[in-house]
């Protein structure tokens, strides 16, 4: 009985109480690429970034970056768009599709950095080299 | 006696790598710096100015430098660095242990297309070597030829390689190199002992001064092959000093202002050869170094 109550109350709330799913808007957001990958001699990724978003049915959004401020990009009334960037960075990424208020979060995709494992050594010591 | 002397060499630098390997703790290279390199990454350096390294074989001329390109490659364990490739062993805090391969350096002042040279190079240096010198008159010589000065046809004298271990460690801000390398390209079979300490003086400029003095021991069968004379001349060993003062002041992220003088003052098996005129060997440089890759 108690556990029939329980099943009854969770199934009010979330008919309620819907949880907030940017999926549940229709809008879909990828970009490209989704990870950078650090090798070597790299220190940071330099990289054209393509965000591109689409809709069941017109919005007004906007593009950002959360850790590039500078990034903003809206359309209004529009299913679908896209937008290129050149970005240069050293840590992950997230790009976020909001309403104009900037309020809400209706998409979210992360570009991941990827460091390759590196393996460090000691330079060769050579003060008998002339030209060392 | 030279035996002997380069089995105590050989058995003390065994020691010293024995003893620091044994105290050595792991590499603690985790960023790149200029200690330290990421594995799996070369660097490619040339500088460009003016300089020139003194001959002192009778009748070599001075060999100019204008261009020295510099390259270096790390791997996990190999490495080259220039035209000295190696393999290291141990690869600790202060210590590290190698395996490495190295031109015989007396071949620069007889042949101006020396590898040796072509990576110090100036426009001259793809010209063909000399086969014959100019002696000097010496006690020795003069007893059995009249002639104060004479023509000899000298032997060719052929790329040499030497390897063995390499001993190099950074103690506080001295950093120092020991080498005991054995001829492996079969002409001299001789062995040679490369040492050296370096050190910061200070900054000056903007710049860094640093200091570097060691010594270069050379078996008498490696001074024989460079500067002996069949019938004629007969060297020892021969052990050759050196200092140098250098400064580095960089310009910007690519560019950087390099200037140094080395003097290495030869052994008398060396000096007392009758086609070396010279007691002493300087090299000095002074130009801008651009780097291509780090």
């Amino acid at each position: 009985m108690r556990l029939m109550v329980a099943a009854v109350g969770l199934l009010f709330a979330s008919v309620a109480f819907p949880a907030r799913n940017p999926a549940d808007d229709g809008i879909r957001l990828q970009i490209s690429p989704r990870i950078c990958t650090l090798t070597g001699n790299d220190k940071e990724c330099a990289t054209p970034v393509r965000a591109q978003w689409r809709s069941a049915h017109d919005e007004s959004l906007c593009l950002i970056v959360l850790q590039r401020p500078e990034v903003r990009h809206c359309w209004e009334h529009y299913s679908a768009g896209s937008y290129t960037m050149d970005l240069v960075f050293t840590e992950d990424l997230v790009f976020q599709l909001r309403d104009v208020s900037l309020d809400r979060v209706l998409a979210s995709e992360a570009l991941r950095v990827i460091r390759e494992a590196l393996q460090f050594r000691h330079k060769r010591r050579q003060p008998w080299n002339i030209f060392d | 006696m030279a035996r002997s002397k380069v089995g105590s060499a050989a058995a003390a630098i065994a020691c010293c790598l024995l003893w620091t390997t044994a105290r050595a703790a792991g590499s603690e290279c985790t960023a790149t710096s200029d200690d330290c390199v990421a594995t799996g990454t070369w660097s490619l350096s040339v500088a460009l100015g003016a300089g020139v390294r003194t001959n002192p074989v009778v009748g070599g001329k001075d060999i100019p430098i204008v261009v020295v390109p510099q390259f270096s490659y790390y791997g996990k364990r190999f490495f080259i660095d220039n035209l000295d490739p190696g393999v290291t062993l141990f690869d600790g805090e202060s210590n590290t242990l190698s395996l490495v391969a190295s031109p015989g350096y007396d071949r620069v002042f007889f042949y101006r297309s020396d590898l040796q040279n072509i990576f110090a190079f100036s426009p001259t240096s793809f010209s063909g070597g000399k086969t014959s010198y100019v002696t000097k008159p010496s006690p020795s010589v003069q007893a059995q030829t009249p002639d104060a000065f004479r023509e000899l046809s000298q032997p060719a004298r052929r790329v040499t390689y030497l390897a063995g271990p390499e001993w190099t460690f950074k103690h506080g801000k001295l950093s120092g190199q020991l080498d005991y390398l054995h001829e492996i390209t079969g002409r001299t079979h001789g062995d040679e002992i490369r040492a050296a300490l370096g050190v910061p003086l200070g900054s000056v400029l903007g710049g860094s001064i640093n200091a570097r003095a060691g010594l270069t021991w050379k078996r008498a069968a490696t001074v024989n092959y460079y500067y002996g004379y069949p019938g004629l001349y007969k060297p020892g060993s021969a052990l050759n000093p050196f200092v140098k003062l250098g400064y580095s002041r960089p310009l910007s992220s690519k560019w950087r202002f390099d200037a140094f003088v080395h003097c290495e003052r030869l052994g008398n098996a060396i000096a007392d050869s009758p086609i070396v005129d010279r007691h002493y060997v300087t090299t000095a440089f002074i130009g801008a170094t651009y780097v291509f890759h780090k």
